[in-house]
């Protein structure tokens, strides 16, 4: 069964009601656990082989991922700025915005492949929505992933995508 | 009179602008049933709830709405379901070997109204390595407690109204689809889709003219956005004054069907337990 978020402040306490349902309970584990005491030395062998194999899988993912970082560092991955300036970046979402949308922060990551994040402020739903809109038809705006919304008189939130220099 | 909870009985406390409500629900092993539904309305700004600052406007208007709903349910074992509006959500790809809740602690700080460090955080799984993460206020939980004990209730648990529908949809594996989860005062979007949550948009509702258009657009847009390009995805609401919306949009949405969940103010929250 899912876990349902608890959100309580107080710390987590065993209901009273439960109190003799758990020592009925905890004896039984104590003849469950006195039995499986003697499979445990088994179970633990294996699970120490199974722990030193993910070690080592561990390890080489490590390897794998130094190697595609260095990879990206020398360009592979990276948005070069010289394909890219800024400038062009600004002028593009700048023409994306409708005229009750405001552009508060803009930032451009070159390193994870022109990842733009946008501080935006809505003057109203609707503004909001026809940004969103836009965005997402954009031909070099892609993966657009609207941030959390506060709406009050306005709407004001972060968008994350991505530049494409290819349309 | 003495009430006696029975084994595997809770009581549901929920709170929301419009009304508080009051379900005595006994779990099964792999069921749900409803034995008792209280529900008192509450006066047009008397809660108005939101992320930060105060929500219980007035109090003892609230408090009054508590005692009375508690008079008719076991008072022991109460869940506390907290309205729509509270908390940040977001529908989160977890790294592997990574606390999710740190996780998303992590990815959410920047768009808390209050420090970080003073939010409550957890999350609910949503298939693969998907999760809904959620944040709120420690102050506002606490004010929603401290109502709840002043009336009476031993609060065990601390629920979020929209987590407690998006897990009961997960729960039936609900076919694809996006269901709009109404809230009094927010929203929530999901897209479900094989049994997985797929996309999701949490925000404050604009009751304004036109809004059941903006909505299926909105809902259109997020199944465009997450989804897999299918034409003609169901579009699926429920909870508060969903029926209004379905009727405003009429035949100009044909796929708009009504969710698994039911109607009705109390139904995004309590249909998920009974899913």
């Amino acid at each position: 069964m899912t876990r349902q978020p608890d959100f309580r402040s107080a710390p987590r306490a065993a209901g009273t009601g439960w109190a003799s349902a758990l020592v009925v309970a905890g004896v039984l584990a104590a003849g469950v656990a006195s039995y499986q005491a003697l499979g445990a030395r088994e179970e633990a062998r294996e699970a120490g082989a199974r722990l030193a194999e993910a070690t080592r899988e561990v390890a080489a993912l490590k390897t794998r991922h130094a190697a595609l970082e260095a990879r990206a560092a020398a360009g592979g991955q990276a948005l070069l700025a010289v394909d890219a300036p800024p400038s062009r970046i600004v002028a593009d979402v700048a023409t994306l915005l409708p005229p009750d949308v405001r552009l508060e922060r803009l930032a451009i990551d070159y390193q994870r492949g022109g990842t733009l994040e946008m501080l935006v402020v809505a003057r109203d739903a609707a503004a909001w929505d026809l940004l969103l809109e836009r965005l997402e038809r954009a031909p070099r705006i892609r993966e657009v992933e609207p941030g959390p919304e506060a709406r009050a008189a306005e709407v004001r939130s972060v968008v994350r995508a991505r530049w494409s220099a290819a349309p | 009179m003495w009430i006696v909870a029975l084994p595997g009985t809770r009581t549901y406390l929920a709170l929301d602008a419009s009304c508080v409500t009051a379900a005595e629900v006994s779990h099964g092993v792999k069921t749900a049933r409803l034995r008792t539904l209280a529900r008192e309305p509450l006066a047009p700004g008397a809660l108005m709830p939101g992320p930060a600052g105060a929500n219980l406007a007035d109090e003892a208007v609230v408090h009054a709405a508590l005692v009375r709903v508690l008079e008719r349910v076991a008072r022991e074992r109460v869940t506390l379901v907290l309205p729509d509006g509270l908390a940040r959500l977001a529908l989160l790809e977890t790294p592997s070997g990574v606390d999710a809740r740190e996780y998303v602690r992590f990815r959410l700080s920047s768009a808390l109204p209050w420090p970080a460090a003073d939010a409550s955080v957890d999350t609910l799984a949503a298939g693969g390595s998907r999760v809904v993460g959620a944040a709120i206020g420690r102050a506002s939980v606490a004010e929603y407690e401290q109502a709840a004990l002043a009336a009476g209730a031993r609060v065990e648990q601390v629920f979020l109204a929209p987590l407690v529908a998006l897990a009961g949809l997960l729960r039936a594996g609900a076919s694809e689809a996006v269901h709009a989860v109404l809230g009094d005062v927010a929203l929530c979007l999901a897209f479900v889709c094989d049994g997985a949550l797929v996309g999701l948009r949490s925000r404050r509702r604009d009751r304004s003219s036109g809004e059941a258009s903006r909505l299926a657009e909105e809902m259109r847009r997020l199944q465009a956005a997450s989804g897999n390009g299918h034409a003609g995805v169901t579009l699926a609401m429920s909870g508060s004054d969903a029926p209004r919306l379905r009727a405003d949009l009429g035949a100009a949405v044909p796929s708009l069907t009504t969710s698994t969940l039911p109607d009705g103010d109390e139904a995004g929250w309590l249909g998920g337990l009974l899913q």
